[in-house]
């Protein structure tokens, strides 16, 4: 196929499920924090946005930290390329150049998603009902991805999609971890039920999590869970797997590509890793790592397919420099 | 002059033909024999059920996004393509002549134009048209000497546009053989009446267009370059913003090859290719529906960011053809396509089966005089302009308009044409419950590829506008499904196949 169509494909995957992933964030730190004293508001809200790596973007706006500023920021701020609005926006001038090439249904899960949130009020939505809001982000997103998954021939445009889905997502939900486990591995060794359940369910896992490891809650099976559950959707292991699968499936058969010698080393590691050992050694350290490798396999899926580069310009400046 | 009324307790009641050439009626009010079917159809109709089928008409229409966009007007407002429900039919035997008109007419400028890039010139050598008014074209390129196209197709879409004067006489008005559109509105239209509007069909054997399609990719596959095998062919397309997107889409979809844009290419030693996941894919023929002048930024506009860098170069070097050809704007000025009827002769050695519009050379001292005496009785066109624009018909225009063009004129002669007003033939169009005459064009289309062919029929356009003469999509216009008969010999051949097998 075109590397342009690969590409707008790659991308909408990506701002999708960035704008899902964003607005899980936001809704469980937002109840998380309701009733919290200011101070310990504050520092979740920041944790936020480390973990969305929009904390420098913010307090170059910003003076004041809570809710209401922090939510309009990672939701409604036309200047911010990781708030949710601008991605549904990106997501949709992407599959606009590929318009031709998708489904209606799925152009038409795209396009209306867009203009419902053109239509409302997201100011008041924030004020008065941000989990209506949030829980219709995620239910959009959902849409769409369920209506690429039913209406798209499962080719290569349709494994670009899905490769770009699971390279954010990985990242995403290795950067909750960095941010949320940053306590703990500087001395904290007792995880708390809030944070752990906090963690969880921004990446909608609490359930799925508490059927694995009915009894305990640790820090340990938290962690494991989150970074190495091999069937849990959401956990970096499954993405990169399934990245991993997508992209083997794209490349010329008896290569590896650079992209897919990154991705499968790190899955290979993790497979095998011991969550005791990880802990006892340098836990931040290993997590950066494996942020680093994701976005490395998206540079070179880049290089190997699409050859442009503009988009990554874009979503390295939310990303630290390494 | 005598009024004559169609009667009747119907759609048609009311209509006046006034003295137009119309389409369906004769100047007795009685109905031409290759329309009895149809009107007898159309009287069943009752204006609450054509205004249903014309809703349903809108619905399907604007599902599948069949736009074109408005400049000027509010930064490109998209606009579907309005069709009116009756259709336009031509018969069989008034058809042939067109077709072969038609073949004749693209024969010679393919001739032409072969002649003025790649061959001796002989057309300009021998006097047939002024060596100075051909350079001197908006549509000419020098850049394009030398750049071969395979079989001569340089033209390898061009439409047409021919109307009907007071007598009924097929005319050319212009001839559009750089990146002719509205193929997609004639195909559309075509699926759409028979949506809407089935049984108007009746037992009608009108020709299907569907096949333009391939028919278009066979043209484009036979004139790839020699040493191409099985050959790829693309389409290339300035991209969604541009008002025939649409339709650029349309094609590529209907002929089942990739609608590419300029930075989906790249050229590399001579040889063009396209940027895939897979690699580097090579390209043979590139249907291109992108001006010359943002084809590619080596040789034209350098602040192209549509085109490709080295194009050109790489169709000079035979390895890729361009479709249409580079440079073909030449033969669309307005006062070359004066000199076309004198080309056919030159060429082919037969006297034009289509003739022109009547039409006056401005440069010529004596014409310009004649013409700027009785400018209130003529048409000025601008001769490097298409889609209506520029236009300046005289008797609708003030003293004012007349004054600033017979200025322009004489600033710049070459500049414009002149041509007497021809009095478009006239097609009973839907406006609100009832039928009024509205004046009608037509432009078919005429693929050259292993030999010229003309898809039936063509795009009839309307001018919606009562009394208006233009009728350009961008002016207002709409369409008409137009019906080519099949001849009743064919008709009883089929027959005979249909029924001979026991």
């Amino acid at each position: 196929m075109l590397s342009r169509h690969a590409e707008h494909l790659f991308w909408t995957g990506r701002y999708v499920e960035r704008a899902a992933d964003t607005a899980r964030m936001l809704d469980v730190t937002y109840h998380g924090l309701l009733g919290e004293p200011v101070s310990e508001a504050r520092r979740g809200w920041l944790d936020l946005l480390d973990v969305l790596h929009l904390g420098q973007q913010f307090a170059d706006l910003h003076q004041v930290v809570d809710a209401r500023t922090v939510s309009k920021f990672l939701v409604a701020d036309k200047d911010n390329p990781g708030a949710i609005v601008p991605c549904v926006q990106k997501a949709r001038e992407n599959a606009r150049g590929v318009r031709e090439l998708i489904s209606t249904e799925m152009w038409e899960s795209i396009n209306n998603f867009w203009l419902e949130l053109q239509g409302r009020n997201l100011e008041r939505d924030l004020d008065q009902q941000p989990y209506e809001l949030y829980g219709l982000v995620r239910r959009r997103c959902q849409e769409v991805a369920g209506t690429v998954a039913e209406t798209m021939p499962h080719d290569d445009g349709w494994r670009f999609f899905l490769l770009g889905s699971m390279l954010e997502r990985a990242g995403m939900t290795c950067r909750l971890l960095n941010v949320r486990f940053a306590p703990f591995t500087e001395g904290e060794d007792e995880l708390g039920f809030h944070p752990a359940v906090h963690v969880l369910k921004s990446a909608s896992a609490s359930e799925a999590f508490r059927r694995a490891h009915p009894a305990a809650m640790t820090l340990e099976n938290v962690l494991e869970f989150l970074l190495m559950s091999p069937t849990f959707p959401r956990s970096v292991l499954f993405c990169l797997q399934a990245a991993e699968t997508e992209l083997a499936q794209l490349a010329s058969a008896g290569r590896v590509s650079r992209a897919l010698r990154v991705l499968g080393r790190r899955r290979a590691d993790l497979e095998f890793a011991d969550v005791t050992e990880l802990l006892a050694g340098d836990t931040h350290g290993f997590l950066d790592e494996v942020q680093n490798d994701v976005r490395r396999a998206a540079e070179l899926v880049a290089v190997q397919f699409f050859r442009h580069t503009d988009e990554f310009a874009v979503f390295h400046s939310l990303d630290p420099v390494s | 002059m005598p009024t004559v009324h169609v009667m009747g307790a119907d759609l048609f009641d009311g209509y006046v033909p006034d003295d137009f050439f119309d389409e369906v009626f004769t100047d007795d009010g009685s109905v031409r024999p290759h329309y009895e079917d149809l009107v007898a159809r159309l009287r069943s109709f009752t204006s609450t059920e054509l205004a249903r089928r014309e809703r349903l008409r809108d619905a399907a229409f604007r599902s599948a996004g069949i736009t074109f966009t408005v400049y000027g007007e509010d930064e490109g407002v998209e606009r579907t393509f309005p069709m009116d429900l009756l259709p336009r039919i031509i018969p069989a035997d008034e058809w042939s002549e067109i077709e072969v008109g038609l073949v004749q007419r693209v024969t010679a400028l393919n001739r032409f134009l072969d002649d003025l890039y790649v061959g001796e010139r002989a057309a300009v050598k021998d006097g047939i048209v002024p060596s100075w008014l051909v350079t001197s074209s908006d549509g000419f390129r020098r850049e394009a000497f030398g750049v071969p196209v395979p079989r001569g197709a340089r033209c390898l879409v061009a439409g047409i546009d021919l109307v009907r004067d007071a007598e009924g006489t097929y005319r050319v008005l212009e001839d559009n053989v750089r990146n002719p559109s509205g193929i997609s509105y004639v195909l559309e239209n075509r699926a759409a009446m028979t949506r809407v509007l089935p049984n108007l069909f009746g037992s009608l054997r009108v020709r299907p267009v569907d096949d333009y399609g391939i028919t278009l990719l066979d043209a484009l596959r036979h004139c790839a370059p020699a040493a191409a095998g099985d050959p790829t062919v693309v389409v290339l397309t300035p991209g969604v913003h541009n008002s025939a997107y649409f339709e650029h889409a349309f094609l590529a979809r209907q002929m089942g090859v990739e609608l590419v844009e300029g930075r989906d290419l790249v050229v590399d030693e001579h040889v063009v290719y396209m940027r895939t996941t897979r690699g580097l894919q090579r390209v043979d023929v590139i249907y291109r529906r992108i001006d010359d002048a943002f084809l590619d930024p080596v040789v034209f506009r350098r602040d192209s960011m549509l085109g490709v860098p080295g194009l050109l170069a790489a169709a000079r070097a035979g390895n890729v053809t361009l479709a249409n050809a580079v440079g073909n704007g030449v033969a669309d000025d307005k006062a070359v396509y004066a000199y076309v009827p004198d080309l056919i002769r030159y060429y082919l050695g037969e006297e034009p089966i289509l003739q022109n519009c009547t039409t006056y050379l401005l440069w010529d001292a004596d014409q310009r005089k004649a013409v700027l005496d009785r400018l209130d009785q003529l048409v000025v066109k601008p001769v490097a302009e298409s889609g209506g624009y520029g236009l300046c018909i005289g008797p609708a225009a003030t003293a004012e308009e007349l004054a600033t063009v017979a200025a322009q004129i004489e600033a710049n002669p070459r500049g414009y044409i002149a041509q007497e007003v021809v009095s478009l033939s006239r097609h009973p169009t839907l406006v609100d419950d009832h039928l009024e005459g509205r004046h009608v064009d037509l432009r078919p289309f005429v693929l050259t590829g292993e030999t010229t062919t003309v898809i039936p029929g063509g795009l009839t356009r309307v001018a919606l506008r009562r009394g208006s003469l233009v009728v350009n999509s961008s002016q207002g216009g709409g369409s008409k499904d137009t019906w080519v008969l099949r001849d009743d010999d064919a008709k009883d051949d089929d027959a005979a196949d249909g029924t001979g097998g026991a």
